[in-house]
């Protein structure tokens, strides 16, 4: 049997209120400076929270999307004649579609046509596991040779309805921060965040240097409640569990982990209990950190948006701070990220997702 | 288009895209329809039967009277066995459009939306109830779609298979049309080995 093939992750682009570009992200996340102030895109006048981490000036999703897409095929090297027959994979909020907007189905065909990628679409809508799900879907499209190159590409824009259920919801932090992993955290804020990615077969043919590899990915369920995570971690980790398997890897091959955790207290206390299931005593000692403290949780997006940063990080070599820090939480026994950036000393870093429905991913992602 | 191989027309038909979806077609080799169903069927009269902690949408209530009926079908009184991981793909293009529209007429009106809207905000959460009564442990994914329903939903389900995250699927496929009822479908894929 032939070995499986290697995904490369060539070119990547995101937008965040960190910034317009990777580098942009990259340099928000390493600073560790929340993005979060008052939303001026809609009247919060009738929300508990006010807050949110916004683009002073943004286009339409769609155009932002268009963008992104095009400079991440740029980043790349993607020429018109090899965006032929390359797919394009889009993560979402599904459902109807905001004023004239197009639907979902029919953005992904928009977007496509206007980037010349002539191959298969398929759109993505599970809520925030939809982009991760997505890359993981890429890579096994890769992995099983059906295609030797994809484009993904997510995006969420904070926008007044979902902000309103998440007010509603009572998720939002009422003090204005993220505080992932630490005691008196009080929930999530959302945030802006488009991106797109191109993964390549690494068969090399192209001479294109890789930015990172993802070299393991998985996809499990909880079943345990519509909402609410599982407090045993248990699907979550059978999600790593899956990843490392892909790669070959021992969790002691981890060094990094930027995890879902959104700042809400069972979520967080929930993703620990996985780590410690999945990794086990080398989850106490791992670095960890919630990039999300900084940019916001982009929904849809987040699992985009956090692979980028996750691999550059490892490009860069220093592993970004999980910002909002209070204090440690007995419910939450890991090597958290305060105060300064760490130097990265590793070459393989996880980044988790989870969703509504107990659903759950994790991306292992390698420095090339 | 229709729901095609499990018969019947369906309103789970959105108008054919400009694009093709990802590996569009039939079950892939090696995998069989362990069971099938709809709601409505024959004898069935008025709307589904509620569902605890969703409200005023017929979504949620549609997707888990054809999925139960389908997975009644598929494991019987015994349920799931042991061991096997069973995903659920759920494809709409509307989504739970009546949660929606409420919400956006809520919101434009400048008041304020009841917290279970949150909780269905999205189609996972379904799912998730799904999965916790049934114990379906594989990945939850919901796909819009860009062409067939029912061919980008087999074709998530073999890769899924393929990939070896899940050893069955339930795939779902719902839509809510303005002016219609909401109609589901649910079919059990699996087979023996990778598809």
């Amino acid at each position: 049997m032939a070995e499986p093939r290697v995904t490369q992750l060539t070119g990547v682009h995101a937008v965040s209120a960190l910034g317009r570009g990777a580098e942009a992200q990259i340099a928000g996340v390493l600073a560790g400076v929340p993005a979060f102030g008052a939303v001026r895109r809609f009247d919060t006048a009738a929300r508990r929270v006010t807050v949110a981490a916004t683009l002073p000036e943004v286009g339409t999703l769609a155009d932002e999307l268009a963008a992104a897409i095009e400079a991440a095929c740029r980043a790349a090297g993607l020429a018109g004649a090899q965006r032929d027959q390359c797919g394009l994979l889009l993560a979402v909020h599904g459902g109807p579609a905001p004023g004239a907007g197009p639907t979902p189905g029919a953005l992904a065909g928009q977007l496509a046509a206007a980037c010349g990628l002539s191959g298969h679409t398929r759109v993505y809508t599970s809520a925030c596991v939809s982009a991760s799900t997505a890359v993981a879907d890429a890579a096994a499209l890769i992995a099983r040779g059906d295609v030797d190159r994809v484009v993904v590409a997510a995006g969420y824009l904070v926008e007044p309805d979902q902000f309103a259920l998440f007010d509603a919801g009572r998720a939002l932090a009422v003090d204005g921060a993220v505080r992932p992993f630490s005691a008196h955290r009080r929930g999530l804020l959302l945030g802006d965040g488009v991106a797109a990615v191109v993964l390549e077969s690494g068969d090399g043919r192209r001479g294109v240097e890789p930015l990172a590899t993802v070299v393991g990915w998985g996809r499990a369920g909880d079943a345990f409640h519509p909402c609410q995570p599982d407090p045993t971690g248990t699907g979550l980790a059978r999600a790593v569990d899956a990843a490392l398997r892909r790669a070959a890897l021992p969790p002691q091959a981890v060094g990094y982990v930027n995890a879902n955790a959104t700042g809400t207290p069972q979520s967080d206390a929930a993703e620990a209990a996985a780590l410690r299931r999945a990794l086990g005593a080398h989850a106490a000692r791992v670095p960890v950190s919630s990039t999300k403290s900084v940019h916001g949780h982009a929904l849809e997006a987040s699992g985009l948006l956090e692979l980028v940063v996750t691999a550059l990080a490892l490009r860069h070599g220093e592993l970004p701070v999980n910002a909002g820090w209070l204090a440690p939480d007995e419910a939450c026994p890991l090597d958290v990220i305060t105060d300064h950036p760490r130097p990265a000393t590793t070459t393989h870093a996880l980044t988790l997702n989870s969703a509504f429905g107990g659903a759950n991913t994790a991306l292992l992602v390698g420095a090339p | 288009m229709t729901a095609s191989g499990i018969g019947g027309s369906s309103t789970v038909c959105p108008d054919e895209p400009d694009t093709a979806p990802v590996a569009a077609g039939s079950p892939g080799q090696g995998t069989r329809v362990v069971a099938e169903a709809r709601w409505p069927e024959a004898g069935d009269d008025g709307p589904a039967p509620g569902v605890p902690g969703f409200v005023s949408s017929q979504f949620a209530p549609v997707v888990v009277a054809a999925a139960e009926r389908c997975l009644g079908r598929g494991y019987g009184i015994a349920g799931v066995p042991a061991g096997l991981r069973t995903a659920i793909v759920l494809v709409s293009a509307s989504g739970d459009r009546t949660s929606a529209e409420h919400v956006r007429a809520t919101v434009e009106a400048g008041g304020r939306i009841g917290p279970l809207f949150f909780f269905q905000s999205v189609p996972n959460s379904v799912a998730g109830h799904l999965a916790a009564r049934w114990g379906l442990r594989g990945p939850v994914v919901c796909l819009s779609p860009t062409g067939d329903p029912y061919a980008e939903g087999t074709a998530e389900a073999d890769l899924l298979r393929y990939d070896g995250d899940a050893d069955e699927v339930l795939l779902i496929l719902i839509e809510q049309a303005p002016d219609a009822s909401t109609e589901a479908v649910a079919v059990l894929l699996g087979g023996e080995g990778r598809p």
